[in-house]
């Protein structure tokens, strides 16, 4: 559950795309702080620490954590629609080109490293050259690839252009821009060889000079790794004090350029490697802030009463559904995926399976329910809800030509029927919906059972290979209109867009596992989702929207899966030391791997209590 | 004819004369202590629920979406689970795997090391050097690190499978002793006498050596049940095997990860359940053994 936490966390922000607006000029946050005391939160992402991994953040167990002693050039909202806005990182303010094609960013004056040195516009640069060799999507290497940098310019010490490679633009330029970790260069620069840009440049070419580059520059990702800093030097409000197997301390860091408002003295992060344990914290009170973690009701009543605990709750722009495999029978079949979308009660389902975490879908539209009410309001209420309904699902099964016979529904050719559907076996929310699934499924005479798969990674893998008939799966990626709809007709279902060219593969083919067909018939129209799904990177917000409409109507009609629940971010905090915790959805959630607690101190919002 | 009849009619009589005997024995010792009664009652009814309980219950149990994670009741002893569902009837409903696997387990690990053992203690030699070695590095290989990699590979589906692969983890322990006995009794007198009788090797292992062993291999054999049982709800628990609900090991999984038993009351009868089944199978096997112990050993019989 925790790792399908983290997998929630990333895949919402893994990828992005979308509408782009002007620049936002941002302010730290003002009011005092500086109370001191100590503050004790978990690194939500990431399960056990380990007290000999080094400071750096790119590391899988690193002792850095983004938002305290970890800084990024911005920090990335949790907007609705726009996935470009952000609040001041390292960067106080910045300037996005109306045509998307560059920004320009304007450092905090008065940066400066734990260890005194000034935070320059060298050390983002090197930070974007380390970035580079991480495979990030605004600084990519991939031939083709959408959003990718083509330069980085370093104007004076406190300014930065980075433009865009406008052959494949992407919306999202700007946010993945921001979303960058910066590093100190006098500490990381030797990761670098003294001819990265000259490398990177051949690496952009064509010919065998240039896949070379592009080998070296991969090859030098392990170095980066693996990188050890002598001592943590920070440009964030904390500084790596000390790890040991049961906590991290991290103290205050004096040269911060807000450290006036930064109300704890020290952050302590507990251990923890399974969720119980963060129950258990929480309900002793021991907690400051936790992130979101999958917590039944009994749990959850029983932290609720812990002293002076309290349970925020916004906007989490990831959903989860019941994949088909539609190459598999009857899955092929568009009565057979609509029955069984009448026939299961999502209520239930998310009251057994993820009542705090999670709402249950209002239909499948492929958006989260939140965000198409901000995009295509106007197209939801003409959407089939799917409410549970066993005639109606009789009905549609009867038209998939399938029979009843002693109560039990069979193939139309007479042959047994067993709904097979697969989960990664540590995911115990999908494990309980798929149990109540299997439930609803057997009471209404349909055969149903629970298959696990050992991990997360082997699940994917099987999914892909086309292995299982039906798996769960996580779409509605926000806030981008292209991420969103790729996660139904992007590659699993057969379109790879490259170089801004789609192509469709045939089923089982180049990851195509969905295996839908390439046209839809949407209200008497024939469409091509995935085509119609690739546009979506390339336009603004206001021409997305038609495009959004006709994908969440096509969503609705074919089925290619079954939104179940949209999920809701959960965010545990405490009012008995520190209080100033914001509930605007926007500022619940960040970047992949951002703690967000640690970005609310810096900007000033958390007090300690008077 | 009569006189080739006469002495099997003898023989009849007094093998059957033997066996009430030594059910009288069986008897006796059973009554001496209520305990010993109370682990074959314990024993008989967890076969009983085994293979009864599972044909009694419905093959999908009902679930009841407005009673999750129940604490215990009238109606549900041991409350409910995540589903709502009898927590009570997902134990008996476990109880066929984990017993199948374990009786499967306790069989070929008693078949493999008797036979090896048996073997090796009476050929000695060679073939003993050989078997014996090969019983070392089997002993050297830690169990449970080798099931978790197993697993990866091996999905363990059904009770035989699983079974199988524990009794062949298993047998090392039993080898060793079964030779170690096997050499000390094939240099006993009326081992000597059948030598010299001139009996064959298939008689005198058969006839001679396995009857004097057999309490200490039937003992083994029991203890080898309580060892699969942990070690399959071990690796369910840890989750490395495919999910089923009514699995013993699953369930305390759930209890824990999903349904908070560690934080909240509700959730103990769902945490105790198959706790109390693996602490009561194992009571029960131990009583046993220990009336077993009394009935093949003479001298204890004799106090």
């Amino acid at each position: 559950m925790k790792r399908l936490a983290a997998v929630v966390t990333l895949l919402g922000l893994a990828t992005a795309t979308a509408a782009c607006s002007g620049g936002s000029t941002n302010t730290s946050g003002s009011g005092g702080g500086g109370g001191g005391g100590l503050f004790t939160t978990i690194d939500v992402t990431r399960p056990g620490l380990e007290a000999t991994a080094p400071a750096n953040p790119y590391h899988p167990k690193g002792n850095s954590f983004v938002g305290y002693n970890a800084m990024r050039i911005g920090w990335v909202k949790n907007h609705l629609t726009d996935p470009n806005q952000a609040l001041p990182g390292i960067a106080a303010s910045w300037e996005i080109a109306p045509d998307n094609s560059s920004i320009t960013l304007k450092l905090q004056p008065n940066a400066k490293w734990s260890d005194g040195k000034p935070v320059t516009a060298e050390d983002v640069k090197m930070s974007i050259g380390i970035a580079y060799t991480q495979g990030s999507t605004a600084f990519s290497i991939t031939p083709g690839a959408a959003g990718a940098a083509a330069d980085v310019t370093v104007v004076d010490p406190q300014t930065l252009k980075i433009t865009q490679d406008m052959d494949n633009p992407s919306p999202t330029f700007a946010r993945n821009v921001l979303d960058t970790n910066v590093l100190p260069a006098h500490v990381w620069g030797s990761v670098l060889p003294a001819d990265f840009w000259d490398k990177l440049k051949t690496a952009r070419g064509d010919g065998a000079d240039a896949e070379k580059a592009r080998e070296e520059i991969s090859a030098l990702g392990e170095k980066v790794l693996a990188f050890a800093p002598p001592k943590d030097v920070s440009a964030g409000p904390f500084v790596l004090e000390r790890v040991n197997p049961s906590e991290a301390l991290l103290v205050k860091n004096k040269n911060f350029f807000n450290a006036a408002n930064v109300a704890p003295a020290q952050v302590k992060f507990l251990n923890y490697t399974g969720n119980e344990q963060i129950w258990n914290y929480l309900t002793q009170g021991k907690l400051d802030q936790a992130g979101f973690t999958a917590t039944p009701s009994d749990v959850m009543n029983r932290i609720k009463q812990a002293p002076g605990n309290e349970i925020i709750k916004g906007y989490s722009p990831v959903a989860v559904s019941m994949a088909f495999n539609q190459s598999k029978k009857p899955y092929d079949n568009v009565h057979v995926r609509r029955g069984l979308a009448y026939l299961i009660d999502r209520d239930q389902v998310t009251k057994v399976a993820s009542p705090e975490g999670g709402t249950p879908a209002l239909t499948t539209s492929g958006i989260h329910q939140k965000a198409a009410q901000a995009w295509i309001p106007e197209t939801v209420p003409q959407l089939e809800p799917y409410k549970a309904d066993v005639a109606k699902a009789e009905a549609e099964f009867e038209k998939a030509g399938l029979s009843k016979k002693d109560g039990k529904w069979t193939l139309a050719d007479g042959s047994a029927w067993k709904v097979s559907m697969h989960a990664p076996s540590g995911f115990t929310d999908w494990l309980s919906a798929q149990e109540n699934i299997k439930s609803q499924l057997i009471a209404a005479g349909v055969d149903a059972e629970v298959v696990t798969t050992a991990d997360y990674p082997l699940y994917l893998q099987e999914l892909a290979d086309g292995k299982y008939d039906v798996g769960f799966w996580l779409m509605a990626l926000g806030p981008a209109p292209y991420d969103i709809f790729q996660r139904l007709y992007g590659a699993s279902n057969g379109w790879t867009n490259v170089g801004n060219k789609v192509t469709h593969n045939a089923p089982g083919k180049n990851g195509n596992w969905m295996s839908g067909p390439e046209e839809i018939e949407v209200g008497g129209e024939k469409i091509n989702p995935g085509e119609l799904t690739a546009k979506l990177n390339t336009v603004g917000a206001e021409e997305a929207k038609p495009i959004m409409a006709q994908l969440a109507k096509a969503a609705n009609q074919d089925l290619p899966v079954i939104q179940l629940w949209d999920y809701v971010n959960t965010q545990f905090v405490n009012n008995s030391r520190f209080t100033g915790w914001p509930k605007d959805d926007e500022l619940l959630r960040g970047g992949g791997k951002v703690l967000m607690s640690g970005v609310w101190i810096q900007q000033g919002l958390i007090k300690a209590k008077q | 004819m009569s006189a080739t009849l006469i002495p099997e009619t003898g023989a009849g009589t007094a093998a059957s004369a033997m066996r009430r005997n030594f059910w009288r024995g069986v008897w006796r010792v059973m009554r001496r202590k209520p305990s010993r009664m109370a682990g074959v009652v314990i024993l008989i009814g967890f076969v009983l629920m085994a293979v009864v309980g599972p044909m009694v219950l419905p093959e999908h149990l009902p679930s009841n979406p407005d009673a999750l994670t129940r604490p215990p009741s009238w109606d549900h002893w041991f409350g409910t689970d995540p589903q709502g569902r009898d927590v009570l009837a997902l134990v008996i409903k476990g109880s066929r795997y984990v017993l199948l696997t374990a009786a499967v387990t306790a069989l070929i690990t008693v078949v493999v090391g008797t036979a090896i053992g048996l073997y090796s203690g009476f050929k000695r030699g060679r073939w003993d050097t050989v078997l014996m070695r090969l019983t070392d590095m089997k002993l050297t290989i830690p169990g449970l690190p080798l099931l978790l990699v197993l697993a990866t590979v091996w999905q363990f589906g059904s009770p035989w499978q699983m079974g199988l692969v524990l009794g062949l983890l298993g047998w090392g322990g039993v080898a060793r002793a079964v030779r170690s006995q096997t050499l000390s009794l094939r240099e006993r007198g009326f081992i000597e006498a059948a030598r010299g009788l001139g009996l064959s090797t298939t008689h005198i292992i058969g006839r001679e050596l396995l009857p004097s062993m057999a309490p200490y291999i039937a003992m083994n054999m029991l203890i080898s049940v309580t060892g699969a049982v942990y070690s399959q709800v071990g690796l369910f628990f840890l989750g490395v095997l495919p999910y089923e609900s009514d699995n013993w090991g699953v369930m305390l999984n759930l209890a824990v990860f999903q349904a908070g038993a560690m934080i909240t009351p509700y959730a103990l009868g769902y945490l105790l359940a198959p706790l109390l089944a693996i602490l009561l199978l194992t009571l029960g096997i131990v009583l046993v053994v220990d009336a077993m112990d009394e009935i093949f050993n003479p001298r204890l019989r004799e106090e």
